[in-house]
């Protein structure tokens, strides 16, 4: 259905909640990160400070440079926030279905992708160059399970619309079970890997590649960059949570309903990034060209999720 | 043929007549102005757009509208020049019409490069080959089509080798040979339904029943006859190297659409001739594997170049891929009986031809701007183009994203409903459909991932950064027709992406009258659905009004957050290398981008040595036979012809012993001969 006016100002309110949370939720991440190495660490809030700083800084371009460099912050946020209104996050249907079907996300996504990869090809730099081509080709390796494991959950709903998924998956109206229940383990996988943490933090491996496609920015420019990267890690999570976690979420535009199903949605975000924080930082970087290895994994397994579907267990 | 729909107005055959007519009158005049380029070049290219207008106005027209036919007899008596122009026929009118007038907008400029190389011959030989492939989609008789399509390879043959280097030439014979190769395969086919129907005519094919092993047979050697034309893996091999080779705004043509045609003719055969004989289920999943196969493959190899048009040329294979596998869905939901999926899969498959020939011409004038300029084929030697031909870059960009399928763009629709195509399939009620389409879906998924990866490659490592060529410094932005070619076609990548509401009902009416099926809903308003809106729904023009909405938002934090005081931005040093001198070895290259996809999937260039070994040997053979043939050539001279010359002269010469030329001799051999007669007379 096109989103009337009451669904369409939902998805601009959700856009706008989720650009709100995301420094909140990277600096959660410090924050575990600082417990487990037992040293105080920045406070809570610390990314949100960084950022204001950051936007008071100048904005220095590396001499070869184009426009795509210089445009490039920009148009990931827009990309990133047309995802956001799309996804069914507070709510089991998607308040902007005309984008918030699997195959768009996933094409959005792209998107983003391909500018991000430009720019780091676009500032001349060596570093930059080579963290876009592995973020490029993290890409390709993970959209096989992406795309396999979102199959799956469609399938089961008969439907490509993640709204539809959504309810289906809540209502448990689903002939397979554990078939769910796999496709959700490969996408949890799918999404961990676009989080773009330890173990698999390749393109802005800092130790590595001085923070890949991130290199040559510097003041707002790099301040919008990094509110997106968040913005990105909190959407993937949200996209998982709206998909395979709907419990909670709200099935109607009521003010009760949909304040019920944000604090869900809050409350499912927070426990995801704890877990992912414990998990990131109690293990080392996988060698990049061992990732073949974890992605085929991952393909197996959204693979076994398709036959439990085939049989109907 | 059918009367005109206003007296001043042809009906759409009569355009499609005068639109021929006018590319073969010149094709003739470039050829006769030989010696004067330059009227050629002009002559060639108004004809071109004359003619590209009139075959543009017939295809469109035909789109929708009733079946348009021609016949008159021609010198054969078994077969009638019969032409045909249905919605499907049409399609590929207007694509070859459209491409044809943007490369002779673009040929203005871009042939004079070629001054003093014979510029007659190459604007008769693309005007015949535009007139081939118009005539080829549009003939109805398997005789007619057969010359037609010879005449299309040939004149082709004549534009891939015109540059007469030795890559060409070889390339040149590569083609010749596969493209020969595939005419005979689809000469049987057209032999063994003549066969059975007693005529030439495809419309008599049309409504004979071919019994069961007979019409998969057909069907099979047509798909390998007309998956030679499109490229397809493992027949592909001629493509990444004819391609190229050809001038830039004929290799537009060649993967824009002459490949088309072979999808064209598979569709032509599977659906349309042998329509009446019932398609069997395993045709639409032995297309939908080599479409999977093709698209998955051809992006892997494309990522490895670092020749920018065998980039390119890769990427056409890719697509021949995409677009079959909406054709193999098409093609099952026919077999298995289900005409939303009918219609379904070949409007995503029609859809995704017209949307390729668009940006893969755009994106072969690109590159052809880029050679125009730099001379070179070589990746590795451009770099940083945009600062000095920044419309290029611009459509370039467009074209590229068309082609990585990125929303609202053209590519983005036609791979979206072909997923929805797949997804209803993965739905019905056949067991292998169920297992082959999510498989296939995986694949598209895949080739989608590299596809980004390789035109960020292509644009970075050509448009962006900084530049890796001495003469940077004299390069300049290329003149106005080619500018005005590419933005055409960027401009259309544009508009057939978010005029998708418009455009998608279209196809799908083109595709449910090539199926003989009712047509099935494809969109609502600003909406597309993929026949029911349970399915999915989705809206490019508000994709596009979203993305731009929300970029102010950006903006706008950007300018509340800054401080005051300093310029906000300035364009500093070199960039960051670690405490070393920067240099212009530092950034990627061509190669050093894609080397971890070339590392991880290894095992598929190695099977790709293996196949092209494969055809390697079959050219050498054949040109093995050919130095056999030049060697026994002469054997005949010597053996036979040689000795009965030589033994003639040595007559002659024993008999010039006898030769005097003293007169009284001869007088005494008439006197002897006389003496002679008489005694046998008497006797």
């Amino acid at each position: 259905m096109f989103p009337d006016l009451a669904h369409f100002a939902l998805a601009i309110l959700q856009a706008i909640l989720v650009l709100l949370a995301a420094p909140l939720v990277s600096g959660m991440s410090r924050v575990i990160r600082a417990k487990m190495h037992t040293r105080q660490g920045p406070g809570l809030l610390q990314d949100y400070r960084d950022l204001v700083k950051l936007m008071q800084r100048q904005d220095v371009w590396p001499p070869d440079a184009g426009w795509v460099f210089r445009a490039m912050p920009v148009i990931l946020m827009a990309t990133l926030l047309v995802i956001a209104t799309g996804i069914p996050m507070f709510t089991r249907f998607s308040p902007n279905s005309v984008c918030g079907d699997l195959i768009t996300t996933i094409y959005l996504f792209a998107l983003a992708r391909f500018f991000l990869g430009l720019s780091g090809i676009d500032s001349g730099s060596s570093y930059a160059g080579i963290g876009s081509s592995r973020e490029l080709t993290v890409g390709v390796l993970v959209e096989p399970t992406m795309l396999l494991s979102l199959f799956v959950a469609a399938l089961l709903a008969g439907s490509t619309d993640l709204g539809t998924i959504s309810s289906a998956i809540a209502a448990g109206r689903c002939h397979s079970i554990m078939a769910a229940v796999i496709a959700g383990v490969a996408f949890a996988f799918a999404i961990y890997v676009e989080l773009g943490v330890l173990p698999y933090d390749m393109a802005e491996a800092e130790q590595e590649l001085q923070e890949g496609p991130l290199t040559e920015y510097s003041g707002r420019s790099l301040a919008i960059l990094k509110w997106s990267l968040a913005l990105k890690q909190t959407i993937v999570v949200g996209w998982f949570i709206g998909l395979f976690l709907p419990f909670g979420a709200a099935v109607s535009l009521s003010p009760a309903a949909l304040v019920l199903g944000f604090l869900a949605f809050a409350a499912k975000l927070l426990v995801i990034f704890a877990v992912v924080g414990v998990v990131s930082n109690s293990v080392a970087r996988t060698r990049f060209r061992f990732m073949p290895r974890h992605s085929w994994a991952g393909v197996g397994v959204a693979s076994l999720a398709f036959v439990f579907y085939l049989v109907g267990l | 043929m059918s009367a005109a729909v206003h007296p001043f107005w042809l009906d759409p055959m009569q355009m499609l007549l005068v639109s021929v007519g006018v590319f073969l009158l010149g094709g003739l005049a470039s050829l006769l102005l030989g010696g004067r380029e330059r009227a050629a070049i002009r002559v060639s290219g108004v004809a071109g757009i004359v003619g590209a207008l009139a075959g543009l106005w017939s295809g469109c027209r035909s789109l929708v509208g009733p079946v348009h036919g021609f016949d008159i007899a021609s010198p054969f008596p078994f077969a009638h020049f019969v032409l045909r122009l249905d919605p499907f026929s049409g399609l590929l009118v207007a694509v070859i019409s459209l491409l044809a007038l943007v490369t002779a907008i673009y040929s203005f400029a871009y042939v004079r490069e070629y001054i003093g190389r014979g510029v007659g011959p190459m604007g008769f030989f693309l005007n015949f080959f535009v007139a081939a492939m118009l005539l080829v989609v549009t003939s109805d008789n398997a005789f007619w089509f057969i010359v037609f399509f010879e005449m299309m390879s040939l004149a082709s043959y004549f534009l891939v080798i015109f540059d007469q280097n030795q890559e060409a030439v070889s390339a040149g014979f590569l083609y010749f040979v596969v493209a020969h190769a595939g005419s005979v395969a689809i000469m049987a086919a057209f032999f063994l339904m003549a066969n059975v129907t007693g005529s030439f005519d495809f419309a008599t094919f049309r409504v004979a029943t071919i019994p069961s092993p007979v019409n998969s047979i057909v069907f099979v050697l047509a798909f390998l006859g007309f998956g030679a034309k499109a490229g397809i893996i493992p027949l592909h091999i001629w493509l990444p190297r004819a391609h190229p080779a050809a001038p830039s705004h004929a290799s537009a043509l060649m993967s824009g659409v002459m490949i088309k045609i072979g999808v064209f003719g598979i569709v032509k055969v599977g659906v349309d001739l042998l329509g009446a004989s019932n398609g069997e289920l395993w045709w639409g999943l032995w297309v939908l594997f080599f479409g999977a196969i093709s698209s998955v493959l051809g992006v892997v190899y494309a990522l490895a170049e670092h020749d920018i048009k065998k980039l390119l040329a890769y990427h056409s294979v890719e697509n021949i891929g995409i677009i079959l596998l909406g054709v193999g869905v098409g093609m099952i939901g026919l077999a298995i009986g289900s005409p939303v999926l009918a219609v379904l899969g070949f409007m995503g498959g029609f859809y995704h031809l017209l949307n390729h020939a668009v940006f893969k011409g755009l994106l072969f004038l690109g590159a052809g701007s880029v050679i125009y300029r730099l001379h070179t084929k070589d990746m590795e030697k451009m770099g940083g183009l945009a600062r000095a031909m920044p419309w290029t870059a611009l459509s370039f960009l467009i074209g590229a994203l068309a082609i990585s399928a990125i929303p609202p763009l053209n590519g983005f629709v036609s791979e979206w409903y072909t997923y929805q195509a797949l997804f209803a399939a993965a739905l019905s009620d056949s067991w292998a459909a169920r297992i082959a389409t999510p498989i296939a879906a995986v694949m598209l998924a895949l080739t989608g991932a590299l596809a980004v990866m390789c035109f960020v490659k292509a644009y970075g490592v050509i448009f962006s950064g900084p530049s890796r060529n001495p003469h940077m410094a004299e390069i300049r932005e290329v003149p106005r027709p080619m500018v005005v070619g590419m933005a055409l076609l960027a401009a259309a990548c544009v508009a057939l992406g978010l005029a998708a509401p418009i455009v998608a009902p279209i196809m799908g009416k083109i595709a449910a009258a090539t199926a003989g099926v009712p047509q099935i809903t494809l969109a609502s308003g600003i909406m597309l659905i993929p026949g029911n809106a349970h399915q999915a729904v989705l809206s490019t023009p508000l994709v596009a009004i979203l993305l731009l909405a929300m970029a102010v938002l950006p903006l706008v934090l950007k300018a509340a957050l800054t401080g005051t005081g300093r310029p906000a931005s300035r364009r500093g040093a070199a960039p960051w290398a670690a405490g070393y001198l920067p240099d212009s070895h530092m950034p990627v290259t061509a190669a050093s981008f894609a080397q971890p996809i070339r590392m991880f999937f290894r095992p598929l260039y190695s099977m790709r040595n293996d196949l092209s070994r494969g055809w390697v040997w079959l050219a050498c053979a054949f040109e093995g036979f050919v130095a056999w043939a030049r060697r026994t050539e002469p054997r005949w001279d010597n053996e036979i012809i040689a000795p009965v010359v030589d033994g003639t002269e040595n007559v002659g010469r024993r008999l010039q012993a006898i030769q005097g030329g003293d007169f009284r001799i001869y007088c005494l051999y008439i006197v002897v001969a006389l003496v002679v007669l008489l005694a046998l007379a008497v006797r």
